[in-house]
């Protein structure tokens, strides 16, 4: 038992978290910016597709993954502002356009790959290449350490910079409370003679960037290809880790760790014969019951509120 | 009465608009791709309709997409966004795959009775979940369902291949379910079934009850104006939850017929994503019925002819995805373009 135990949790698998748990990071910064903008873009994972789609596109026909993620970031710039501009400037539901995004990345990226690349399935080549890895030598004398901050793309390095910026923008600077205020409050901010319009513009094509980052590093850092699919459900379960984090950037940060290491602790439990199916649903099945914790405090408190101004 | 008549004049224009645009969209891309559009299209429409084999490929693939266009359709119109019509499919056509290997011994009609009602009792059994999220928690249902259809999609996975896994060899799918459940085939060599028929009785039921019925009316109702509606004396609550429980009754019966009529069996993969299909049918015609089968069929249209497309002229069959998805963002956007194409036309006659 013990043995087993070992063989599941040892320094590997918060190696393989930190894999994991980056893409679901990069989106859910940019997801929980339209959410605080009081957007629910569930057109996330399509926006990650194109973004992987893009950046083997530029990799490979620039040789160089610089090249490969401003391609990503760019195609994430272009959906972001589709996007909204059909949710915040037409007024469509978010959710419809959201489903509509995800469908078209998938018939999209499909058909590009396909033309430009002339296969089905998946397109890997030695010409792609993949963001470079950190090695840091002053921690390699460490163990621990080294298994666990060495050897990881600079978009992994990148990730955690990130939740730190978001944060700082969201908390500490004016433009981040328009942007808070542009979801509580719209008329409010509207009044003070700042856009929320605007506000919810910018979210929307910020998410865009993190998203294709997101995808950028799925399709060369994680991997070095590109596969029909690839982003398989992670702009959803990035919007799990917001709801779970309360769309706040280091609670989401928390919870997309979180999910990571469900996730490799799955891959490795399927070695020893436990069903990968119940990790991979642990998300999900986590999300809706926090919802319902979260409801179920609030409802409570509502309550014991009317009733001491009852009593 | 003229001006709602006048209000689906303008949506039948808008409608054809947005179609017309998408296609040609899609015969730009198909020029770009170094091909005649028209020979394209023509390829197409002759895999759609060229042989009673074909014909029949097209009308077995409206099968999934009237029932999850219908599930969309009940549920949104009262107010309450079901989109886990997936995972109740899921768990839908799980549940009639296990009554055809369990009870095998039942004469077919009644086994493929149970089957069907049984897929539309675990389905609605699963919409009732986030209905109850929704109205007595507020929860938002949009991400509830979302999330759950995961959580379904992995269940059954892991049910099909751990304890209900066929015996033969390792697919991903239960076992074959018994002769006589085996819906019957209408034309050789196609998929089409007499589940076709079942869904023409199920189309018509819905549509008498979203049209001609007050629970119908109702759902309009508390889909337009949830608190008007509670004033009225309509209980919003219990109307978002019928509405829900229909929703998934019809999601879990569109996954039963894919295991009796399609592949006799479960399989983990079994759906590619039919119900959002579907819900991108309902939306684009305002949850109407009619419009629904109308809709689903061009849309099948489209499935079938894409493939013959591919094989004939090597254009990707998943153009047609971006032709779908084209003509929704048109139509989601029309409120919203026609408020800024409008005062332009003004100001024109104006001056």
């Amino acid at each position: 038992m013990e043995e087993i135990l070992a063989r599941i949790f040892n320094l590997s698998v918060i190696q393989n978290t930190i894999r994991t748990s980056t893409p679901l990071i990069l989106a859910a910064l940019g997801g929980l910016l339209t959410m605080q903008a009081d957007i629910l873009n569930i057109g996330m994972d399509g926006m990650i597709l194109i973004g992987a789609f893009f950046g083997v596109l530029g990799s490979y026909f620039f040789a160089s993954s610089f090249m490969g993620v401003v391609f990503a970031v760019l195609s994430g710039i272009i959906i972001g502002i589709f996007f909204s501009f059909m949710v915040v400037k037409l007024k469509a539901d978010e959710f419809i356009v959201g489903i509509a995004i995800n469908i078209f990345a998938g018939g999209l990226t499909v058909f590009l790959l396909r033309s430009i690349f002339g296969v089905k399935g998946a397109f890997s080549s030695d010409q792609i290449i993949a963001i470079p890895r950190i090695q840091m030598p002053y921690l390699e004398n460490i163990e621990f350490l080294n298994i666990i901050f060495n050897n990881h793309s600079v978009t992994v390095y990148l990730s955690w910079i990130l939740v730190v910026l978001v944060t700082i923008f969201l908390y500490k600077t004016p433009y981040g409370m328009w942007l808070r205020a542009s979801g509580e409050y719209p008329e409010a901010l509207d009044t003070v003679g700042v856009s929320s319009q605007l506000m919810k513009h910018f979210s929307s094509v910020m998410c865009g960037v993190f998203c294709g980052l997101a995808g950028a590093h799925l399709s060369l850092g994680y991997l070095t290809l590109f596969s029909e699919g690839m982003s398989a459900d992670r702009g959803f379960i990035a919007l799990a880790a917001i709801i779970f984090g309360r769309s706040h950037p280091v609670k989401t940060f928390g919870a997309a760790l979180l999910f990571g290491f469900f996730d490799a602790v799955g891959m490795r439990l399927q070695g020893v014969g436990v069903p990968s199916q119940f990790s991979k649903a642990i998300p999900y099945l986590f999300t809706v019951i926090a919802l319902f914790i979260i409801a179920r405090r609030h409802l409570n408190k509502k309550k014991n509120n009317s009733m001491e101004t009852v009593s | 009465m003229i001006k709602k008549d006048k209000y689906k004049v303008e949506y039948l224009i808008s409608l054809f608009i947005s179609i017309a645009a998408a296609l040609l969209l899609g015969g730009i891309i198909m020029w770009f791709y170094g091909k005649n559009p028209i020979l394209g299209y023509k390829a197409m429409f002759e895999g759609a309709f060229n042989s009673q084999y074909r014909f029949a490929t097209t009308l077995s693939k409206m099968v999934p997409l009237v029932l999850t266009g219908l599930a969309t359709a009940v549920s949104f119109r009262a107010g309450i966004y079901n989109i886990g019509g997936e995972g109740q499919l899921y768990l839908g056509a799980f549940a009639a795959a296990y009554v055809g290997i369990t009870f095998t011994s039942l004469p077919g009609y009644l086994g493929i009775l149970i089957a069907v009602l049984l897929a539309a009792a675990v389905g609605a059994a699963y919409a009732y979940i986030p209905a109850l999220l929704k109205v007595y928690y507020d929860i938002d249902e949009v991400i509830t369902t979302i999330m759950l259809n995961s959580v379904a999609i992995f269940f059954t996975g892991y049910l099909v291949n751990y304890p209900f896994a066929t015996s033969q060899g390792k697919m991903g799918g239960t076992d074959v379910i018994a002769e006589g459940y085996q819906l019957s085939r209408l034309v050789r060599l196609s998929n089409l079934n007499s589940s076709i028929f079942m869904v023409a009785v199920i189309g018509i039921m819905i549509y008498y009850l979203m049209e001609k019925t007050t629970l119908g009316y109702d759902f309009k109702m508390v889909g337009q104006n949830k608190d008007f509606a509670d004033y009225g004396g309509v209980n919003s609550k219990k109307r978002m939850i019928t509405a829900m429980l229909i929703s998934g009754g019809l999601a879990g019966i569109a996954g039963a017929f894919e295991v009796l009529g399609t592949h006799f069996r479960f399989l983990q993969a079994i759906s590619p994503g039919y119900y959002f299909d579907g819900m991108l049918i309902a939306l684009i015609v305002k949850n109407n019925p009619l419009g629904i089968i109308f809709m689903s069929f061009f849309f099948a249209v489209l499935k079938t002819g894409s493939m013959s497309m591919e094989m004939a002229t090597e254009i990707p069959s998943e153009l047609v995805l971006i032709i779908q998805s084209v003509i929704i963002f048109f139509i989601a956007g029309e409120a919203g373009m026609k408020k800024i194409i409008k005062p332009l036309f003004k100001r024109g006659e104006e001056a």
